[in-house]
């Protein structure tokens, strides 16, 4: 309440003071007035005529009335020159207060309780859109905005009924063009000297403050579902709806740019909660926007934002229709940029007039770039996710194993292949089985000059290793690792892909081996072939060999003119040498029999000492060697053939009776030896040089010196010597120095029969 | 007769062979042909042989024990470059020919020879040499 009105309906002040001074003449007219009133009595007592009585009474009344009179009417003088004053006052009052209320900043107002407006400032009326006796025509009521009535009356009842003093609040108020602006309200009650009570209106627009707010609310809301968001989808909604509610729309979409044909298409929508609105979302969904046309186009074209007041057939040929039957007029279209395209726009539909302010167009645009922003970060995002996604597929569904391991060989991921592959758990793999598993690598990688694991890089190359699973299966795994460097170019980790080739290896040690056994094969054959070629050369030097004596010969006995003697000793050599050739058939025979398998062995108990001295004695009267018979006689029978152990003996003492000079002494001994009899021939000869030991018992394998050549051998005797000794299932070997001689041991097993358990014990 | 055919000019004759039979059929064919005849029992001897006495050839048998017949030829060449050498071998394949005389035997006689074929060669690689 400003301090003119109080100032103006304020009561008098009460003045001790002057009630003194105005009572002082009273009090003297008073006491006159007892005077005259006790000389009346006095003369009335004097007289006791009722007459005089009479008289004097009347004289004393009429003299009482006159002062009465007199006093009433000088007091009527005075109260109206006192009135005339205060209303001179008064006006100047008035006059000040009009002053300072028409100036007043402020709306200010008078309603009475009706709300009729009593008076009203010049602020006021212009706020309001009316000159002031306009408005005096009208109420508050009248200019509120219907929505709020309700409240206004609420509040008003409160102050009518004195409950509260005065209410602070917002309302909305209509201009007579319909228009309706927000305004901060105080109503406050004042009594003027107990007439019907008045209210004083306090009014300022606040329009400006509430669309800050707007800006501001909307802003925050459209920032926080952006925030809360991963996608355009999740967020299209909330911020359609931040936008609607915040500033008052009735509906908010956003038409995005079609991929194919370039045409806008509906994409999201946000509706006021209404029936027509959401008719309207629907029949926008069927429409599709061309480029360049209206407003939606102006704003795509453009990438500012685009307003019309008035929806109309001319730019939106489509959308009119529907608008016109949801009601809504008034479009806002705000372009979204992404990536500096202009990739959709967000379009402000609503029915009545709404304020269209830079401001406002300032946040759109603001809300347009970030939402741009926001699709193209979360595109990027979605596609980061969706790469990082198919690579975690990769990794983790590849069928084959992959190991990161760190500069340090570290195990620090394995996937599910690797695991399955290993048999392993991860920490299992990690703890126990990696580390051996990277041994062998860098183990296989020095014999493959792949740069080893261990040494924290790697150059891609492959290696194999033997590797056991946490299942006790023994696998062959082709690793193959690759270094994977950090930003700077070091190495960060080891990408180690691990592949089971124990199949493939098994096939290819398979393929190998018959590879080789084929080539064994080839080898043989040649080597059967070259043997075959071989021996054929040398029987055939055998054969001429002897032919050639026999040839010769005869053709000197042939062309004659020889003495006897000779004719006899040439006779002689053809003997030999014809000899020579019929043993040699004869041994090629056998051999090739024993060898096929086609000669037979007569099996029996024979006493081997017995062939032993049996042979000495044949071989001993004709020969210029010593025999040294050491046989055991306790030596049991053996199984044998006897004819081919008498074969073999006289052929090893015929050999060492060759091999031994004049003079040399032929040891022959026998003796029992683990179930076996163990004979030996040893000569003190020539001796086998160390490079022709191991072919002494090869065909036409002779040693050949000069001493020896008396003897003709056919080369075959220690070839099939070898054969029969086999054939009875023992062994034959040869010891031999140099100069000092050669023996010739074999075995032949014993009779079953014959053996002692003791001797089983012994040799076993 | 042997002894009718016997040339005017004896030439002196080294048969190396390790077959006393072989050895004793070439002496007495060459000795009854009228030439003068060393033996010698292995490669050794018969490179001692070469060495130390004048020969006009020598019939050198290859399977030898100890130093072979080739080997022998090779160390004789070596010293006497001209000695004319015929390898009597019962090495007696195609290829055996062709591996003897490209070892640089002057020609081979196989065994079994005839006993014409024998004297015949000695009289053409004596002849050969005289001729020079």
């Amino acid at each position: 309440m400003s301090p003119g009105l109080k100032h103006r309906f304020a009561t008098k002040p009460f003045s001790t003071e002057g009630l003194v001074r105005r009572v002082t003449p009273y009090a003297a007219w008073l006491f006159v007035g007892l005077f005259a009133v006790a000389a009346i009595f006095v003369g009335v007592a004097r007289s006791s005529g009722a007459a005089e009585v009479a008289a004097i009474v009347l004289l004393a009344a009429i003299g009482v009335v006159t002062v009465v009179v007199y006093e009433v009417m000088r007091h009527a003088v005075r109260a109206s020159e006192v009135a005339k004053h205060d209303a001179e006052a008064l006006r100047h009052h008035d006059e000040l207060l009009s002053l300072a209320i028409g100036g007043a900043t402020v709306g200010l107002g008078l309603i009475d309780s009706e709300t009729r407006w009593v008076e009203a400032n010049q602020t006021l009326a212009a706020m309001l859109g009316r000159k002031v006796p306009e408005l005096l025509d009208t109420t508050l009521i009248a200019i509120t905005e219907p929505g709020r009535l309700a409240a206004l009356e609420q509040q008003l009842d409160a102050l009518r009924a004195g409950r509260t003093a005065r209410w602070v609040g917002e309302s909305r108020q209509v201009k007579p063009g319909g228009d309706s602006f927000p305004v901060a309200l105080t109503i406050a009650a004042v009594t003027l000297d107990g007439t019907r009570p008045l209210f004083v209106v306090q009014e300022s627009d606040i329009s400006v403050a509430k669309r800050a707010d707007a800006i501001r609310d909307a802003m925050v809301a459209v920032r926080h579902a952006i925030a809360t968001s991963a996608t355009w989808d999740q967020a299209a909604s909330h911020v359609l709806g931040a936008i609607g509610t915040h500033l008052e729309r009735d509906a908010v979409q956003f038409w995005s740019v079609d991929a194919e044909g370039d045409v806008l298409r509906l994409r999201h929508a946000w509706n006021c909660p209404d029936t027509a609105l959401a008719e309207f979302e629907r029949s926008c969904r069927e429409l599709f926007l061309p480029p360049g046309q209206g407003v939606f186009g102006r704003a795509r074209q453009s990438g500012v934002v685009a307003a019309i007041k008035s929806i109309s057939p001319i730019g939106e040929p489509s959308l009119t229709l529907p608008a016109r039957k949801a009601g809504l007029n008034e479009v806002v279209v705000c372009p979204v940029v992404s990536a500096g395209e202009v990739t959709g726009v967000i379009a402000l539909l609503s029915r009545r007039p709404s304020d269209m302010q830079d401001d406002v167009m300032t946040m759109l645009t603001t809300v347009g770039s970030e939402v741009g922003q926001f699709i193209q970060r979360a595109d990027t995002t979605a596609a980061l996710q969706r790469s990082e996604a198919d690579h975690r597929a990769i990794f983790e569904q590849a069928p084959i194993g992959i190991a990161r391991v760190s500069a340090t060989g570290e195990l620090l991921e394995g996937n599910a292949a690797l695991l399955r592959m290993l048999e392993h758990d991860l920490d299992v793999l990690r703890d126990q089985a990696w580390p051996d598993l990277l041994r062998s690598y860098d183990v296989a990688a020095g014999r493959s000059r792949v740069a080893p694991l261990l040494a924290g890089y790697s150059d891609g190359g492959s290696v194999q290793v033997r590797a056991a699973t946490g299942g006790g299966r023994w696998l062959w795994l082709q690793m193959t690792a690759t270094s994977i460097p950090d930003v700077s170019g070091r190495p960060e980790h080891v990408l180690v892909m691990v592949e089971d080739v124990t199949k493939v290896r098994v096939a290819q040690d398979k393929l190998a081996e018959a590879l080789e056994a084929q080539q064994s094969a080839n080898a043989d054959l040649e080597k059967l072939d070259r043997t075959k070629t071989e021996f054929l050369s040398i029987v055939s030097h055998e054969f001429r060999t002897a032919l050639t004596g026999i040839q010769g010969f005869s053709e000197l006995i042939r062309d004659g003119g020889l003495e006897s003697d000779e004719v006899r000793a040439y006779g002689g050599y053809i003997f030999n040498d014809a000899d020579r050739v019929n043993r040699l058939i004869g041994d090629m025979l056998d051999l090739d029999r024993m060898e096929s398998g086609r000669m037979s062995i007569r099996m029996a108990d024979v006493d081997i000492n017995e062939v032993l001295s049996d042979t000495i004695a044949r071989s001993a009267p004709s020969n210029t060697v010593d025999f040294k018979p050491d046989l055991d006689p306790r030596l049991p029978i053996v199984t044998g053939d006897r004819d081919r152990l008498v074969q073999v003996v006289s052929n090893l003492v015929n050999n060492a009776i060759k091999y031994s000079p004049e003079g040399g002494v032929v040891t022959i001994s026998s003796r029992a030896e683990g179930g076996y009899a163990l004979i030996t021939i040893a000569d003190t000869g020539l001796g086998i040089p160390p490079d022709e030991i191991a072919h002494v018992f090869e065909r036409f394998r002779r040693v050949r010196s000069g001493a020896a050549q008396s003897i003709a051998g056919t080369g075959l005797g220690l070839t099939i010597v070898k054969q029969i000794v086999e054939m009875h299932g023992g062994k034959i070997w040869v010891e031999s120095a140099v100069g000092h001689g050669s023996a010739f041991h074999f075995t032949i097993p014993l009779a079953a029969d014959a053996v002692t358990p003791a001797m089983q014990l012994r040799h076993g | 007769m042997a002894e009718a055919d016997a040339p005017a000019e004896s030439v002196t004759v080294l048969v190396a062979d390790d077959n006393e039979v072989a050895q004793r059929l070439c002496r007495r064919v060459l000795e009854k042909a009228g030439h003068k005849v060393l033996t010698a029992s292995d490669g050794l001897e018969a490179v001692s042989l070469a060495l130390a006495n004048p020969l006009d050839m020598i019939l050198m048998d290859v399977a030898m024990p100890g130093m072979d017949g080739l080997e022998a030829m090779r160390q004789i060449k070596a010293q006497k470059p001209g000695m004319a050498i015929v390898i009597s071998s019962a090495h007696s394949m195609a290829s055996d020919r062709e591996r003897f005389l490209a070892a640089g035997a002057d020609d081979v006689l196989s065994k079994p020879f005839r006993l014409t074929d024998l004297t015949a060669v000695v009289d053409r690689l004596t002849a050969n040499k005289s001729a020079q």
